[in-house]
């Protein structure tokens, strides 16, 4: 069993089983001058003046009578489960959380080791463009030879940002619930994995469902990990737009790659460039800005035909296979193929129907 | 007197002989019915009365028995009408010197004694000359769909006073001249794929589904001309043989839904309705097991249009007959075995809205909502459809030469071209077409270089696929290669057959 001082029982004693919101608990913290010890000896004292709303008992584990037994009672729960808690008074809680609204407590599942290691955000809206998502996935998998990649766990770009950094096990994801949950519910195998080869993070109890405000507390904790994020989709009014907000608010840089005008789903990543977000097309653009080196690309082996579709397909951008056909002077079916050749090579993508984009 | 008059019965597409007797004999006047006859026999006792009062015939007053043997089968419908009339004839000696011992009579009666064609002819002509008949007298109105039998001597009666006289020699009927089978090549169907402006991907994909008898599933958002490329399908399937036209006949000819003409000639296209049910579909009724429409559909299309809709039982039932190529519906009444060898061919929107994957529609659905659109087609029923194609539509400005594709028939030469591939291919081993290989076969007739092998492998990495979705991919290389004339798949095949798959899911 991991031994953890009395400061971080205290810690994860107030963040586990109080029941308190996590602003709640960073006040409670305050009043006790940064004493978790102190808090959690006297914290009816502390909670009174503190916590005005009336509640109708707090948070119990089990059938609990004393904080002690309630403690007790959570490391037994996160020891069964694997779970380890960095606090705020733990040598290796992650520096540039510091300066980011931190949460009191980390709640993790998998390898502990990642937090030291400098750290990159990729988010993306839920409906990111299959194109985006390729790119995304691309960008993640050559960004985690360098970075530990942060994200969270939803469809669309966080989910592309995973299937990158997977593989090298690079991977942080922040989820919006407890450990013990999972959002969206059918992310469970995928979860499975991120606690497998990556790292789960979470600051809220195991058990807690998603809350209202959730998101945006976890988005200040993707931002706050990272020394830049990246955003690959977002719309208007995206909540990816918060996780960029935030890390400019922590003076992170911020990334987004380019959208047509008028596609919705990159409306949001276009208002970023416009403000000065750094543009990205390559991974090497994002390399660059830290000082590292994109690794050389591998020699493309292409057929005569396959360097044709894929020049006219880089022209344009993205192409219907019938107009790209039609403009290579070859029957569509021929074409098919050529594209499904670029697709496995991964130099091109299905966009939507029968329209391919390069990659 | 006894009488003795043969009859058929159906069931299923099987004739069965059924021996109407009837004794006239002296005492209280009466009349029975029994061996098993339903309301629409019992009824008939009425109709054979008038028709024969108004056919300036007798009615006995005695009292008469009508048997029907073999007495443990159901008899049903009002097909005996006719055998009825004339065995109460003979019986009551009314038709001396007659000769009806081999004769089946088949037709029901009108009030005033005209006959009314049956449902079922066909498969009861076949069945009984099978069973070594050779003489029959059928309504007129019959007449077409019986013309096709060959080697029997069929008389078309308008009427049964007209049957009378031609049994007792007064008037003869003339026996219908049989026609020779002709592969319909002059049938219009009023689709043709040279009204199909642009989709080049699409139309090489059902000249790939029919060439190698895969079933197909088109995705794209309303509008885009699923339907109206479904309709070409059975414009380019090859010409329906002697055989099979009979078959599609018969089934045809149970369901009571035969046009004009006889004989189909034209491959069916049947596009039930997605609130249709599943004995709709697979068949079935209280007391005569009906064809549903995958029997209907058999040799032709079955069309199911907005595939998501449909109910998900009523899409289940369709796995087994999509594998075994016939239904059976199993009733109190009996167990009945209809075919159901059709190609299907399904349409979807790729989302609820419609708009997903468009290039300039807005999709408003989220990706659950997705999700659960395109879960309500299970995955086994997707693994039985190998080829599966988006269909989107391309504004017109984008294509600027004529995109005026060719005519069904030129499609229909190379579709006829890699079916005769196939049958040399698959001689003695029992399947026609490459779409029925199983895992065997794939083994023996699919080898794949190690170029091509490779590619597979890459795409099972890149694309997430499923260990079903390779032996669809392969047997689809194997058509194209077809189609290619070419002995070998070469990785263009391989290609073409990964780019028909759908964008992958959320």
């Amino acid at each position: 069993m991991t031994a953890y001082t009395e400061e971080e029982r205290a810690l994860i004693w107030l963040c586990a089983c109080s029941g308190l919101e996590v602003r709640e608990c960073c006040t409670l913290f305050r009043a006790a001058d940064g004493d978790p010890v102190k808090l959690f000896r006297e914290f009816e004292k502390f909670a009174g003046p503190v916590i005005k709303k009336e509640r109708n008992g707090l948070y119990k584990e089990g059938n609990c009578q004393t904080r002690e037994e309630e403690l007790s009672a959570a490391l037994a729960h996160m020891e069964r489960c694997g779970y380890f808690a960095v606090t705020a008074v733990s040598a290796d809680f992650p520096e540039p959380l510091v300066y980011a609204d931190p949460p009191l407590v980390l709640f993790g599942q998998g390898r502990r080791e990642l937090l030291k290691r400098q750290m990159f955000c990729i988010v993306g809206s839920r409906t990111t463009p299959s194109w985006a998502f390729k790119l995304g996935t691309a960008l993640s998998e050559a960004l985690s030879r360098e970075f530990v990649i942060v994200t969270g766990l939803a469809e669309g770009g966080d989910l592309a940002a995973v299937r990158g950094a997977l593989g090298s096990g690079n991977l942080v994801s922040v989820l919006p619930c407890g450990l013990d949950e999972c959002y969206p519910a059918d992310h469970t195998e995928i979860k499975r994995e991120i606690a497998k080869k990556g790292l789960l993070l979470s600051e809220r109890p195991f058990a807690e469902k998603v809350r209202p405000g959730a998101f945006q507390a976890r988005n200040r904790i993707l931002a706050g990990l990272s020394v830049g994020t990246l955003v690959l989709s977002a719309g208007e009014k995206s909540g990816t737009l918060i996780t960029a907000g935030k890390a400019l608010q922590y003076g992170r840089d911020v990334f987004a790659i380019p959208y047509n005008p008028g596609i919705v789903q990159g409306v949001g990543c276009n208002n970023l460039i416009k403000a000065g977000a750094c543009l990205v097309s390559g991974a090497e653009d994002i390399l660059a800005a830290y000082g590292k080196e994109a690794p050389s690309a591998a020699p493309e082996g292409l057929t005569e035909d396959e360097a044709q579709a894929l020049s006219v397909l880089r022209q344009e951008g993205e192409l219907h296979a019938a107009v790209l056909a039609e403009k290579l002077g070859k029957p569509a079916f021929e074409v098919a193929a050529i594209l499904s050749s670029l697709e496995l090579k991964g130099l091109a993508a299905k966009s939507g129907g029968n329209r391919y984009a390069i990659v | 007197m006894i009488a003795k008059v043969i009859c058929y019965a159906l069931i299923g597409l099987e004739g069965v002989p059924v021996e109407v007797e009837t004794d006239v004999n002296r005492g209280v006047p009466a009349y029975e019915m029994v061996g098993l006859p339903d309301t629409a026999v019992k009824e008939s006792k009425e109709r054979v009365r008038s028709a024969l009062k108004n056919s300036g015939l007798l009615f006995p007053m005695n009292k008469i028995t009508v048997n029907f043997a073999p007495a443990d089968i159901k008899k049903e419908g009002a097909s005996f009408d006719l055998a009825i009339a004339v065995s109460l004839l003979k019986a009551s000696e009314q038709l001396i010197g007659a000769d009806i011992s081999d004769t089946v009579f088949l037709g029901e009666l009108a009030l005033n004694g005209d006959l009314r064609p049956i449902a079922g002819l066909l498969p009861i002509l076949i069945s009984a000359k099978a069973h070594g008949f050779t003489r029959f007298v059928i309504p007129a109105a019959n007449a077409k769909e019986a013309r096709f039998l060959g080697g029997a001597e069929i008389y078309p009666a308008e009427s049964l006073s007209a049957v009378v006289s031609h049994l007792v020699g007064a008037e003869e009927i003339a026996p219908l001249e049989m026609v020779e089978y002709a592969a319909a090549s002059g049938i219009k169907y009023s689709a043709d794929l040279k009204f199909v402006k642009g989709q080049p991907i699409a139309r090489r994909a059902l000249e790939v589904a029919v060439a190698g008898g895969h079933n197909l599933l088109m995705v794209g958002p309303p509008g885009t001309g699923k339907t109206m490329l479904a309709r070409c399908l059975p414009t380019i399937m090859p010409d329906l043989s002697f055989d099979e036209a009979l078959e599609i006949t018969k089934i045809h000819s149970v369901a009571g839904i035969l046009d004009e003409e006889g004989i189909v000639t034209e491959r069916p296209f049947r596009t039930p309705h997605h609130t249709a049910t599943t004995v709709s579909m697979c068949g079935g009724g209280n007391r005569v097991v009906h064809p549903g429409e995958i029997s209907l559909a058999h040799g032709g299309v079955l069309f199911l249009d907005e595939l998501p809709e449909y109910k998900r039982s009523t899409l289940e039932a369709l796995r087994q007959p999509l594998e075994d190529g016939k239904i059976t519906v199993s009733r109190a009444g009996g167990t009945y075995t209809y075919p159901a060898r059709f190609m299907l061919c399904a349409s979807m929107n790729p989302c609820p809205c419609g708009n997903y994957g468009s290039a300039n529609l807005v999709c408003t659905c989220t990706p659950s909502e997705i999700r659960n659109y395109r879960k309500k087609v299970s995955g086994p029923l997707l693994d039985r459809i190998d080829l599966q194609v988006e269909v989107d539509n391309i504004s017109y400005d984008d294509l600027t030469a004529s995109s005026a594709g060719e005519d069904s028939a030129a499609v229909k030469e190379r579709v006829n071209e890699a079916r005769r591939i196939q049958r040399t291919r698959f001689a003695g081993s029992g399947l026609s077409v490459n779409a029925a290989m199983g895992e065997r076969e794939i083994g023996e007739f699919c080898t794949l270089s190690r170029e091509s092998e490779k590619i597979l492998r890459d795409a099972f990495e890149r694309m997430h696929l499923s260990a079903r979705a390779r032996a669809r991919i392969i047997k689809v290389s194997r058509t194209i290669a077809d189609l290619d004339m070419s002995e070998n798949i070469l990785p263009k095949h391989v290609f073409e057959a990964v780019s028909y798959r759908l964008q992958e899911k959320l």
